[in-house]
């Protein structure tokens, strides 16, 4: 395939190039797609101005609210369907999740302990170590969780 | 995710390569179980490793576990960054016996 550059189109300047960025995914729940959505997460806190470390612990939380609906919400089944909406703000980003799987026990959101030596209950730990506010609902037929990451710098609501 | 595995004497060696998430995790703790089951000291490279998460560090843990129940050797080596941030996160970086490379994991 040849690129003719006489043809190609001219690149259009880029219009409102600023305020919010969004974005939503609607996914199967087969943890195949985890690399390619905690990918898209890393790229989408680097693009919003977070350091390198931050992107990699962003991604990481994604991944593991991800494997947590899989695993729970729809006990393993990879054909179910997850939401993810994203959304860049100008001090944070957000990232909320919805799936129609069961419900979660709240109190899991909660942080628990941690046992060195367990095997289980660390993903929500990673969630809660790396994002600065973690919030879980049930709603009619789904459940609602939502992530946000602030900007270093930026005033968090207390 | 992939594993290869070398044989040195008295020990088993794991290469891992790629990323560990809850869909990789059980084929990574299956072998690691099996090649602990036919040797003293099992160490595991995971230089490689570009990814990992909290049901790859479960599996760690397991394979930990039945080293110490079954009086053998666990070490890991090659840790990057990720890797490193991950188990630090998890407050396991102390549980763990870790060196920096494979020459270093054979003598420990």
């Amino acid at each position: 395939m040849s690129c003719n550059k006489e043809n190609a189109p001219e690149l259009l300047p880029a219009q409102g190039a600023s305020g919010p960025l969004k974005f939503q995914m609607r996914m199967a729940s087969d943890p195949r797609l985890l690399a390619v959505v905690r990918s898209t997460a890393a790229e989408l806190a680097a693009v919003w101005g977070f350091k390198d470390e931050q992107c990699r612990g962003i991604a990481l939380a994604i991944d593991e609210a991800l494997s947590n609906v899989i695993r729970h919400a729809y006990k393993n089944r990879c054909d179910q369907e997850i939401e993810l909406h994203c959304q860049a703000h100008a001090d944070c980003l957000e990232f909320i999740f919805v799936d129609r799987g069961e419900s979660a026990d709240p109190a899991k959101f909660c942080g628990q302990p941690l046992d060195e030596v367990a095997l289980g209950g660390r993903g929500t730990h990673l969630i809660r170590q790396i994002m600065d506010e973690v919030c879980y609902e049930r709603l009619p037929g789904r459940n609602r969780l939502c992530l946000k990451k602030f900007l270093p710098g930026a005033r968090r609501k207390v | 995710m992939k594993t290869a595995t070398r044989q040195r004497p008295g020990t088993t060696i794991v290469d891992v390569t790629g990323d560990i998430d809850m869909g990789t995790s059980p084929g990574l703790r299956k072998t690691l179980l099996d090649s602990l089951k036919r040797t003293p000291r099992l160490v595991v490279n995971l230089r490689e490793v570009r990814y990992v998460d909290s049901s790859g560090i479960a599996s760690l843990v397991e394979v930990l576990k039945e080293a110490r129940n079954t009086e053998k050797q666990l070490v890991l080596f090659g840790l990057n960054k990720t890797v490193q941030e991950v188990l630090q996160l998890t407050h396991l970086t102390r549980i763990f016996e870790i060196r920096e490379t494979e020459e270093e994991a054979l003598r420990a």
